[in-house]
């Protein structure tokens, strides 16, 4: 081959350097939905990157960390959605392959959820679950502190629902019958909730948490009455 | 694939879990490297700086993306700031309008001594492979490649028509993907 293909000349190019910005916007946009576009300049990418050692290095201005350290601080405690999906979804797929069971993939997501900035870093008193049907990305996280006595619902992945909205129940045999904890429906939605008391701290600790799909407002009954999605029960996390 | 770099990619996997401690000492270990490539794109160190902040920072977004089965973090990460730089670079067409006599002084172009020493097995294969190039195609391929000129620098540069300049590229790529392979 003496020449490039197109897309093999596209990349080269685009990884070189040479196109002009119109160009350049052309060819970032279209990688995004073109595999083979963006496999080829990955490879490019790969085959100049070693280039890069023969550069001298430059120190840069002392207070560059500090600049970047002002912008990165709001993130420590509110990490951007996609960012925590993504998160999610490379943990529980790390964990589904190192270890079977939810228990594994519950104890590896809460150091992912930020959760710890916010409530001090006594890992003990931390409780997860994750609500899901068995895919990579959970529907739904419930986690409780026993430290802050607060327990937090939140709608990671859950599949989009028309007209419908998602449930969240507390069962236990010590109740009569399940305890509504609300609805949560869009990605990212949460719902925080102080646990009153040292009894409703015990209830949650042994209950089943399920997530049934209901006309909206909520079940017309006060208890599930759709079918019941996802469910799941805390356990202790440890990173 | 050059030996991985298991220490970047142990702090990447921490800036991906939001660790700003990892995210120091990343920046400690690759800033300076990373600057150096913006500033040669850039021909200034005051864009650079602002550029490489704001590598830095999608860095910080995006390391859950990074994947080590396809680029080494040095990689991932010099990617990010010569897309950034080079964007850059286009959208302020002409650049040298500041102090050149300190630009001279952080960026001669040449590597260290020294450097050149240490350098690493794939580094010697890809200029083992340049080598191969006519000495004029080389000198493209590598303005292009760490100074950032486009089609029509080098056009202007090596006084031919920006089609001989895109024919050259893509032969001398072309070969340069060959010997690479062999």
């Amino acid at each position: 081959m003496s020449e490039l293909d197109d897309i093999e000349g596209l990349a080269a190019e685009y990884v070189l350097g040479t196109l002009t910005r119109e160009e350049r916007q052309v060819v970032a946009d279209r990688r995004v939905t073109d595999k083979a576009l963006d496999l080829a300049i990955e490879a490019w990418e790969r085959r100049l990157a070693p280039l890069i050692e023969t550069i001298s290095p430059v120190t840069p201005s002392p207070n560059l960390y500090d600049k970047l350290r002002a912008q990165i601080e709001p993130y420590q405690h509110v990490v951007s959605l996609k960012a925590r999906e993504q998160l999610l979804a490379r943990r529980a797929a790390r964990w589904r392959n190192a270890f079977v069971g939810a228990t594994a993939i519950a104890a590896s997501l809460v150091g992912v959820l930020g959760y710890r900035e916010t409530v001090g870093r006594d890992e003990a008193r931390q409780y997860v679950a994750v609500l899901d049907s068995g895919d990579d990305l959970p529907a739904f996280l419930l986690t409780v502190d026993t430290g802050t006595n607060m327990c937090v619902i939140t709608a990671v992945n859950p599949p989009a629902q028309s007209a419908k909205t998602y449930q969240v129940w507390m069962v236990s045999d010590d109740m009569p019958k399940p305890k509504s904890l609300g609805l949560v429906n869009k990605p990212g939605e949460m719902q925080a909730m102080p646990v009153q008391s040292r009894s409703e701290m015990d209830l949650l600790m042994n209950a089943s948490f399920a997530v049934s799909v209901e006309p909206m407002g909520g079940s017309p009954t006060g208890a599930p009455s759709g079918p019941v999605m996802f469910t799941g029960k805390l356990v202790q996390a440890t990173p | 694939m050059p030996p991985r770099d298991t220490k970047l990619e142990h702090l990447l996997a921490g800036v991906a879990d939001g660790d700003e401690a990892a995210f120091a000492e990343l920046y400690q270990a690759t800033s300076s490297k990373l600057l150096g490539v913006a500033v040669r794109i850039l021909r200034s160190r005051e864009v650079a700086e602002e550029v490489l902040q704001e590598a830095f920072f999608k860095v910080w977004e995006r390391a859950s993306d990074y994947n080590a089965g396809i680029a080494s973090p040095m990689t991932w990460m010099a990617t990010i700031v010569r897309n950034r730089a080079l964007d850059e670079a286009r959208r302020r067409v002409v650049r040298p309008t500041g102090d050149e006599s300190e630009l001279e002084n952080i960026a001669s172009g040449d590597e260290h001594p020294i450097a050149a020493l240490e350098r690493s097995e794939d580094v010697e294969r890809l200029l083992g492979c340049l080598d191969g190039l006519e000495p004029e195609k080389k000198e493209i391929v590598r303005l292009a490649y760490l100074d950032g000129l486009s089609r029509e620098a080098l056009a202007a540069r090596f006084g031919r028509p920006e089609g001989t300049i895109k024919t050259w590229l893509h032969r001398s790529l072309a070969q340069l993907k060959g010997c690479l392979e062999r």
